[in-house]
């Protein structure tokens, strides 16, 4: 065997020896694309956190927990079958553009800046961070119906949170 | 790899698979609506038709459906899956309903998984599956575990048609109306052979929890009766029968004079059932949550 040849099989070898790797191992994990906006979970507070922060529901509602990941989580109000509303918490670090709604926003609720977007959803912004909504599902919720539901939040606790280290 | 709106947008709006769940669908109460546009279905969950609204929450959608981590594509793939198997097993035996009666083809009969036990592991695994794919778009909600089977009902509730199709396509066409019942027994004979003869084992075996075959059984069995006693009761309040079924799809797909077992290898073979509202679930939760976060 030449040594043109040998140096081109050993290239060969280590170059398939790489993509292999590359593609079996598990390194696409530390590929960017991971997470939402690249970023780190690290960052963003866990879904399981805001749990506890959810309003109490009243005599003959049900609250049923439907989505708990990094950085949000999101529950049904029930009446009966009915829905009545969708509650959620979310962290606004992986979503930068929803802060500049509330640049412009005049009410206030306990203090924090509040938003109406369209004419069945509230948003509350706690401690810059934090973002509470309130979406009136089926029959829908007036306004002040769904301030009112977004002021049983325990938003004192949102806004003492830390994201984890 | 396309998004999950894009997947959505790109249902079919009436084909054989539309036909079969809406026909199905008389039976639930409640019905199914066929939503194959994303904007119809940000509106639906937006209470608003505000056009600047609905791109700014498709934007978030596609933004979340990309990211890896948070699950949306890969319970599609799990679907996908899924589907591919049930393609390839309907058409073995579609294969085999029609070899059996050529003799030199009649060989291909043999091979294929047809019998009892082999079906009652294939609906393990679509329910497996389901779980799975449950908590990549859910997590895991709540504090608790009340919680998290309050969670699941609900999701099993909301995708009402598609569970009772699940049912029907799975287990009372080709199993008979005792099914629910039997299935546990049928589960039971299921050993490491008759999971090797399933092409979805293949495809999910490296995305069930725990390692080897023993483990995936244990899981399988496990989540099956889990899911049996929810979907003992559903099916017993629906009044779902094999009969019942057949007469449902009637209405849509025409009359039918096979027999049962054959309108489940022909429903397996010809139509995507489990992959259509799949992503239409996985879409609706989808938006809620981008709904949510804009």
């Amino acid at each position: 065997m030449n040594r043109t040849l040998r140096w081109g099989v050993g290239l060969l070898l280590l170059v398939s020896l790489a993509v292999g790797a590359f593609l079996l191992l598990p390194f696409r994990t530390w590929l960017p694309g991971g997470t939402v906006a690249d970023v780190p979970t690290s960052q963003v507070v866990n879904g399981t956190a805001f749990n506890r922060l959810f309003p109490e529901p009243e005599a003959g509602d049900l609250l049923v927990f439907t989505q708990e990941k990094r950085g949000f989580s999101e529950a049904r109000l029930k009446h009966g079958d009915q829905v009545k509303a969708l509650l959620a918490i979310s962290d606004v670090t992986t979503a930068p553009e929803a802060r500049r709604k509330f640049e412009a926003s005049q009410s206030r609720l306990q203090g924090w800046p509040l938003v109406e977007q369209g004419p069945q959803a509230t948003a509350l912004l706690v401690a810059d961070r934090f973002q509470i909504k309130v979406i009136g599902q089926g029959d829908g919720l007036e306004a002040d119906e769904r301030q009112e539901l977004i002021g049983q939040f325990n938003l004192k606790g949102l806004a003492a949170l830390e994201p984890a280290a | 790899m396309s998004s999950v709106l894009e997947r959505l947008d790109r249902l079919p709006r009436r084909n054989l698979t539309v036909l079969a769940i809406k026909g199905l669908s008389t039976l639930v109460p409640g019905g199914w609506k066929n939503i194959t546009r994303a904007d119809e279905l940000i509106g639906d969950v937006l209470g608003s038709t505000d056009p600047e609204l609905i791109r700014q929450v498709r934007a978030r959608a596609d933004a979340l459906s990309r990211a890896r981590h948070e699950g949306y594509g890969r319970a599609l793939s799990l679907y996908d899956a899924v589907n591919r198997s049930q393609k390839a097993a309907g058409g073995l035996r579609l294969l085999a309903n029609i070899g059996g009666a050529l003799p030199l083809v009649k060989r291909v009969a043999d091979l294929t998984p047809s019998s009892e036990t082999l079906q009652a592991a294939d609906l393990s695994l679509k329910v497996a599956a389901e779980m799975l794919a449950f908590t990549q778009v859910n997590g895991l909600p709540g504090d608790s575990f009340g919680d998290f089977a309050a969670a699941l009902a609900e999701y099993a509730g909301e995708a009402r048609v598609r569970m009772a199709a699940l049912i029907c396509f799975d287990a009372l066409l080709p199993l008979g109306d005792q099914a629910l019942q039997r299935l546990d027994g049928l589960l039971g004979g299921v050993g490491k052979r008759d999971l090797h003869q399933l092409p979805a084992y293949a495809g999910l075996a490296s995305r069930l929890p725990g390692r080897g075959d023993e483990a995936h059984l244990t899981f399988l069995r496990r989540g099956m009766d889990q899911w049996l006693g929810w979907a003992g009761g559903f099916s017993s309040q629906l009044g779902l029968s094999g009969q019942k079924a057949v007469q449902a799809l009637e209405s849509t797909l025409g009359p039918w004079q096979g027999s049962f077992q054959q309108m489940a290898t022909f429903l397996d073979s010809f139509t995507d059932t489990y992959q259509h509202t799949g992503v239409q679930a996985v879409a609706r939760r989808l938006v809620e949550r981008a709904t949510a976060e804009i």
